[in-house]
């Protein structure tokens, strides 16, 4: 095993990583500020991907131009699916808000089939598609590097406004505790509105990216939910930084996991590491 | 008086519903079909259920073609009764194909099933059948384990992965007598019964005939990513690669070669994801001299134009051409259509008996025909090879079914 294959191990793995962790933090934003787990989070992904798609194959705009509209359109779902849906559950006992958006995650997921047929569908000829940067014996593709560095950008963006806004303190607050927030005059139904809406925009942001190398079909969310829903917990729930560092964790043990033992087990070291440091530290690597 | 009127409408609905199925059972035959229709490979589950459905249509219409029950409408020996499908959803989930097989039994009475296009489905779902004593026709799973459980009701018209595995050692050795590079064989497959399966089979030829398995990887199905199943590949640096994967893996694993620039002389695939025509038509050019066994290509039309009129009414529905895959499904309905008509009946008893003594001449399989052996494979069914060329699946091996030459070794990526 020669430098240059465990030097792309490191890197494809750190590529997939920053994706699976820009994911994830939206998730852990709605998990530990509404403490509602979105498991229609997945399918927020989906939908990004297809308006990506729909946008080139039907008017030939490129997925880097159509981000803008990703992320529009998943912050308004976000923010419906709060108004309409889960403002109506907050109070309900404990799971029911759960199996709201579980029931959403089925609904949507079928409409999408119901639609737009259960085929594979595939960018080909944007702007990024098939580029790679080689050097050194790496191959790397450019769309997934675009893709990486994209969500380092935003996961940051996100984290600014977290810690470093006035309405990055309010979500904080209604957070750490939701009626004495009210009794300081937050408006807890538009924060908690903000931060679905927050959560549905990160999605939209990585969906848009992974349309330029991946393939979108109605079931797909599931593949990346799965493992966001893995990400936040290992990194803690709530925590920005954690789910980040939580994802790149993730995706360089599952490569290299793959490499290194089996392919088969690649996903079986991912989820023993999860248990071993849960073990140690059963909030998450960074918990509140 | 608003008593009278709810009375009246449920007199009404009761006495309509009776009257369907009366009228039901007089002239139609319930058979169930179980395919992945949602879910990760349910691209290729609809597929198979145009295909059926294409089947039905030709079955139970009258049409002017040279196919087993074309010219007739419905079962001639039952007095015309047609066919109708009660379909199942695996999800591509054995536990689900089971419950599904299940629910078609007992609830819906199907007289038989046909399915299911995954072989850890058609696994699990046939042994509910077979329970039931209600016969299953296996169109498309090719795990040659399925006709190797001692199964009275089990009936299988794909060729097995044994069978493939020694057309594409036989393939090889000849490659081999010409000069060619194969010694050194990778197995890649999804970690399910299918692929497990068609590995075994892999080994145990290439052990028998002196090729060196220089790695050897499972991986899960349905992955995010194919790195670290491509990097080990890159590694091991082998001259011809077996693959069994499924559509989704296929793409990824196509596109992840490119990606980190991963040659060897020949890709062959086991039945799976390389057949789907979604393969060609979402990867271009990437998807080009990818080879895999063949039990359908448009290159058989131009010895058969009748395949070219069953081509054409099932791209109305589908929107592709055939596929190996999908004509078995298209076949199996004959299948069952002229057992059917032997048995003149409906009775499972009588239906697998039928379907036992099966001797059916069709246009649509290589072989021209289906029979059953006493485990239930068919032994008409001739595996050839063939490869992505200029988008469209070129028939190259044998030499005697070979419509074009073939592209060796595999071109590499920096070439094209």
């Amino acid at each position: 095993m020669d430098a240059s294959i465990l030097l792309q191990i490191l890197i494809s793995g750190l590529l997939m990583g920053l994706i699976f962790a820009l994911i994830a933090v939206g998730l852990t934003l709605i998990w530990g500020v509404m403490d509602v787990l979105n498991f229609a989070h997945g399918e927020f992904l989906m939908l990004a991907m297809y308006i990506s798609f729909w946008m080139f194959s039907l008017w030939s705009i490129d997925p880097l131009w159509s981000l803008p509209v990703s992320v529009a359109a998943l912050f308004v779902t976000g923010l419906l699916t709060y108004r309409l849906i889960i403002k109506k559950v907050l109070n309900a006992p404990g799971l029911t808000a759960l199996l709201a958006t579980f029931g959403l995650s089925i609904l949507i997921k079928n409409l999408a089939q119901f639609f737009w047929t259960p085929d594979f569908r595939h960018i080909q000829g944007a702007i990024l598609s098939d580029k790679a940067i080689s050097f050194f014996g790496l191959h790397l593709s450019l769309p997934e590097v675009v893709a990486a560095v994209g969500s380092g950008l935003i996961t940051y963006l996100i984290y600014f406004l977290i810690f470093k806004t006035k309405t990055g303190r309010a979500i904080r607050a209604a957070a750490l505790d939701r009626d004495t927030a009210l009794l300081m005059g937050i408006d807890i139904d538009r924060i908690y509105g903000l931060t679905f809406g927050l959560g549905g925009a990160c999605v939209g942001v990585a969906g848009a990216l992974l349309m330029n190398f991946y393939y979108v079909f109605p079931s797909v969310g599931s593949l990346f939910g799965i493992l966001a829903f893995v990400t936040v917990a290992l990194g803690g729930f709530g925590n920005i930084t954690g789910a980040f560092l939580a994802g790149i964790l993730i995706g360089v043990v599952e490569t290299a996991g793959g490499v290194f033992i089996s392919p088969v087990f690649k996903y079986t070291v991912v989820f023993v590491m999860y248990l071993v440091i849960i073990s140690i530290r059963p909030k998450g690597l960074f918990g509140w | 008086m608003k008593k009278m009127w709810v009375s009246l409408t449920v007199a009404a609905v009761i006495l309509f519903t009776l009257g369907v199925i009366l009228a039901e059972a007089a002239d139609v035959i319930r058979l169930g079909s179980i395919y992945p229709l949602t879910g990760a490979i349910a691209s290729s589950g609809l597929r198979s259920k145009h295909a059926i459905e294409t089947a039905l249509d030709v079955i139970n219409n009258k049409y002017d073609l040279d196919v087993p029950f074309a010219r007739t409408e419905g079962i001639p020996n039952l007095k015309g009764a047609k066919l109708e499908i009660i379909w199942g959803d695996s999800q591509a989930s054995p536990e689900v194909g089971k419950t599904e097989a299940e629910r078609l039994i007992t609830r819906e009475k199907v007289a038989l099933i046909i399915g299911a296009y995954q072989s850890g489905v058609s696994k699990s779902a046939s042994f509910v059948a077979e329970r039931y004593k209600i016969p299953f026709v296996c169109a498309e799973s090719s795990s040659a384990e399925l006709t190797e459980r001692g199964l009275k009701y089990f009936f299988r018209l794909a060729p097995t992965d044994a069978e493939d595995s020694i057309a594409f050692f036989n393939f090889l050795d000849e490659m081999k007598a010409k000069g060619k590079k194969v010694e050194r064989v990778a197995l890649l497959y999804e970690n399910t019964e299918f692929g497990v399966h068609a590995a075994g089979e892999a080994r145990k030829q290439a052990e028998k005939r002196g090729y060196k398995i220089v790695t050897d990887i499972p991986y899960p199905f349905k992955s995010t990513d194919v790195k670290s199943e491509v990097l080990k590949i890159k590694a091991a640096k082998p001259d011809v690669i077996l693959q069994a994967s499924l559509l989704g893996d296929m793409m990824l694993f196509a596109k992840t070669f490119k990606e980190l620039k991963v040659d060897f002389n020949a890709n062959l695939s086991y039945c799976g994801g390389y057949h789907d025509p979604s393969f060609v038509l979402n990867l271009k050019k990437d998807a080009e001299y990818f080879m895999g066994q063949c039990t359908f290509s448009p290159d058989f039309i131009t010895k058969k134009p009748v395949l070219g009129r069953l081509n054409e009414m099932y791209k109305k529905r589908s929107g592709v051409d055939f596929d190996g895959v999908t004509i078995e499904g298209f076949t199996s309905v004959l299948v069952v259509a002229d057992a059917l008509n032997r048995a003149k009946s409906t009775d499972p008893e009588a239906l697998v008996q039928a379907l036992r003594t099966t001797d059916l001449k069709t246009p649509t399989l290589p072989g021209d025909a289906v029979k059953f052996d006493e485990k239930g494979q068919n032994i008409k069914i001739i595996s050839n090879i063939s490869q992505v060329q200029s988008g469209q699946y070129r028939v190259i091996w044998p030499a005697e079914m070979a419509a074009t030459g073939m592209v060796w070794p595999f071109m590499p990526w920096e070439k094209r």
